[in-house]
C-alpha cells in the first residue's frame, strides 16, 4: 500500500480501534459492577 | 408530482405520524422534556447521533475537506473520545439526580435561582441564533426541491419542525430522530458506491484525488494549531453541550447510557467516514467549485440518479431537522421552565405548566423566522454565529457541569464567573484573535482559571448542594 493509501485507511483503523477500546471498557466496567 | 417531491412528501408524512403518536405518549412534564427518562439504548443512542449530525456534517465537513484535504478528517477522532469521557467521567454522578433541564442541574449544584437564569439566558441567546442559521439552510433546500421562494421555504421548514416538536415534545423528537438517522445513513450509504463508480472505484479515487489536489494527503493544508484547537472544540462541544447532556437524563440508567453512546459513536463515525469519501470524490469530479459547500449539492444533483439524489437531499434535511428540533427543546425549556416558571411565575399551576412549556417552544421557533423576515441575521452574521455556537457552549458549560460533579470545592460564584468569563473571552477572541487558533481555546482557559480561582476564594458550597452528586 502506498502513502496516500496508508493515510486514508489509517483513519478508518484508528476509528475502529477507538470503538473496540470503548467496547472492552464497557464490558469490563459492567463485569466490575456485577461483582 | 416529481419523484423528488414524492420522496419529500412521504418523508414529512412519516415525521408527522411519529409526532402525532408521541402526543398520546406524553402525559406529564417529565415525558415532555426528557421522554420520561426511560429511553432504551437504541432510541437514546439514535437521538444522540442524529442530534450530533447536522447540516454541518453533510455540507460543511465536505466543504472543509474539499479545500483542506484529509488532515481535517483526523479531527473526527475527538468526537468518540469526547463521548467516552462523558460516559466514563461525567454521567455516573451527573445522572444520580435527574432534572428536566441543564439549568435546573446548575441550580441544584450551585444553590441559586439566579445562576440558573444566567445559564438559561446563555443557552437561549446562542441557540436561537443557531436555529436561525439552520432555518436559512432549510429555506434554500425547499427552494431547490419544490421551487418555492426561499422565504416561504423558511416559513414552511419552521412550521413543520414546530408542528411535531410542540405537540410531542422530547418523545416526538427522539422517535423522529431515530427515523431521520436511518434516512441519513441510507443517503450516505447509497451515495458512496454510486459516486465511486464515477472515479474508478476506491483505488482509482486515491490516485485521481492526489493528481487533482497534490497536498490532499499531507499535513500542509491546515496549520497544526488550527487542527488541534478544532479537535479541542469538537471534544469540549461533545462533552457538555446542553442538547447532548439532556439525553443522559432521558436514558434509563448507566447501563443503557453506555450502550446507547456506543451505538451513537458507531453511527457518527460511520456517517462521517462515508461523507469523507464523498468529499474526496468531489475533489476529482468537481475540481473548481467556487466554494466547498457546493460539493454535496453537486453530488446530489449531478452525480446521483434523481431518486437517490432526492434521498440525499432528504438526508441533508433530516440532519438539519434532527439537530434543530433538539435545539428547539433546549431553548424552549430554557425560556419556559428556567426563566418563566423559575423566575417570573414560580406559583404557576401544574395545569398551566404544560401550556407554557409548549408556548416556550413556539416562541423560540418563531422569533428566528421573524428576525430573518425583518432582515436581522442574514448573510455573514449567521455563519459567524454558527461557528461560534459550539465554542460558546463549551466555554460556558464544560467546567460548571463536569467540575460540578468531580470537584466538591466548586462554588456558585466560581461557576457564574466561568460562564460569563468563558463566553466573553470566546467572543472577544473571535473578533480580535488570530484565525489560526479556534476561539474555544481562549474561552476554555479563561473559564478554567475563573472557575478554579473564584471557587477557592469564596466560601465552600453547602453540603445540601453536594449531597445529590457526591454522597
Amino acid at each position: 500500500m502506498n502513502g496516500p493509501g496508508v493515510i486514508f485507511w489509517g483513519l478508518f483503523v484508528v476509528c475502529g480501534l477507538i470503538v473496540l477500546g470503548y467496547g472492552f471498557w464497557m464490558v469490563r466496567t459492567e463485569r466490575r459492577e456485577e461483582k | 408530482m416529481s419523484t423528488q417531491m414524492l420522496i419529500f412528501v412521504g418523508y414529512f408524512m412519516i415525521v408527522f405520524a411519529i409526532g402525532w403518536y408521541s402526543l398520546r405518549a406524553t402525559r406529564n412534564e417529565t415525558d415532555y422534556w426528557i421522554a420520561g427518562g426511560q429511553l432504551g439504548w437504541f432510541t437514546g443512542g439514535a437521538t444522540m447521533a442524529a442530534t450530533h449530525t447536522s447540516a454541518g456534517t453533510f455540507v460543511g465537513t465536505i466543504g472543509v475537506m474539499y479545500t483542506a484535504g484529509w488532515s481535517f478528517g483526523w479531527v473526527l477522532l475527538s468526537i468518540p473520545l469526547a463521548y467516552w469521557f462523558m460516559v466514563a467521567v461525567l454521567a455516573p454522578r451527573f445522572t444520580r439526580q435527574k432534572e428536566l433541564t441543564i439549568p435546573a442541574f446548575i441550580e441544584t449544584r450551585y444553590y441559586g435561582k439566579g445562576i440558573r437564569g444566567l445559564a438559561a439566558a446563555i443557552i437561549l441567546i446562542a441557540t436561537v441564533v443557531y436555529i436561525q442559521a439552520q432555518i436559512v439552510a432549510g429555506g434554500l433546500i425547499a427552494n431547490t426541491v419544490f421551487g418555492i421562494p426561499t422565504t416561504w421555504g423558511m416559513i414552511g421548514f419552521t412550521v413543520i419542525l414546530l408542528a411535531y416538536t410542540v405537540v410531542g415534545g422530547m418523545v416526538a423528537v427522539v422517535y423522529t430522530d431515530a427515523f431521520q438517522l436511518v434516512v441519513m445513513g441510507l443517503g450516505a450509504l447509497f451515495a458512496v458506491p454510486l459516486t465511486l463508480r464515477h472515479v474508478d472505484g476506491l483505488g482509482g479515487l486515491l490516485t485521481l484525488v492526489e493528481s487533482a489536489h497534490p497536498l490532499v494527503f499531507t499535513w500542509e493544508t491546515m496549520p497544526a494549531t488550527l487542527l488541534l484547537t478544532m479537535g479541542l472544540s469538537f471534544f469540549l462541544g461533545g462533552v457538555a453541550t446542553p442538547e447532548k447532556l439532556i439525553r443522559l437524563y432521558a436514558m434509563k440508567d448507566m447501563r443503557t447510557i453506555r450502550r446507547g453512546v456506543l451505538f451513537a459513536i458507531v453511527m457518527i463515525l460511520g456517517i462521517n467516514l462515508l461523507v469523507f469519501v464523498l468529499a474526496l470524490s468531489s475533489i476529482v469530479l468537481f475540481p473548481s467549485l467556487a466554494t466547498g459547500d457546493l460539493a454535496m449539492p453537486m453530488i446530489a444533483t449531478a452525480v446521483l440518479p434523481a431518486t437517490l439524489g432526492a434521498i440525499m437531499l432528504a438526508a441533508i434535511t433530516a440532519a438539519m431537522m434532527s439537530t434543530v428540533d433538539s435545539l428547539l427543546m433546549v431553548a424552549g425549556s430554557a425560556l419556559s421552565v428556567d426563566i418563566y416558571q423559575n423566575l417570573i411565575d414560580p406559583d404557576i399551576t401544574p395545569g398551566r405548566r404544560m401550556w407554557i412549556d409548549r408556548a416556550g417552544i413556539v416562541v423560540v421557533g418563531t422569533v428566528p423566522v421573524l428576525l430573518l423576515l425583518s432582515g436581522v441575521g442574514e448573510g455573514d452574521l449567521v455563519q459567524f454565529i454558527v461557528l461560534l455556537f459550539t465554542a460558546l457552549m463549551a466555554s460556558a458549560f464544560v467546567l460548571p457541569v463536569v467540575g460540578g460533579v468531580v470537584w466538591r470545592r466548586a462554588t456558585r460564584e466560581g461557576a457564574a464567573s466561568a460562564m460569563i468569563g468563558g463566553t466573553s473571552a470566546t467572543f472577544l477572541w473571535e473578533i480580535f484573535g488570530t484565525p489560526t487558533i479556534e476561539p474555544v481555546l481562549c474561552g476554555f482557559i479563561v473559564s478554567a482559571a475563573l472557575y478554579v480561582g473564584v471557587s477557592l476564594l469564596t466560601p465552600p458550597p453547602p453540603s445540601s448542594a453536594l449531597a445529590p452528586y457526591f454522597d
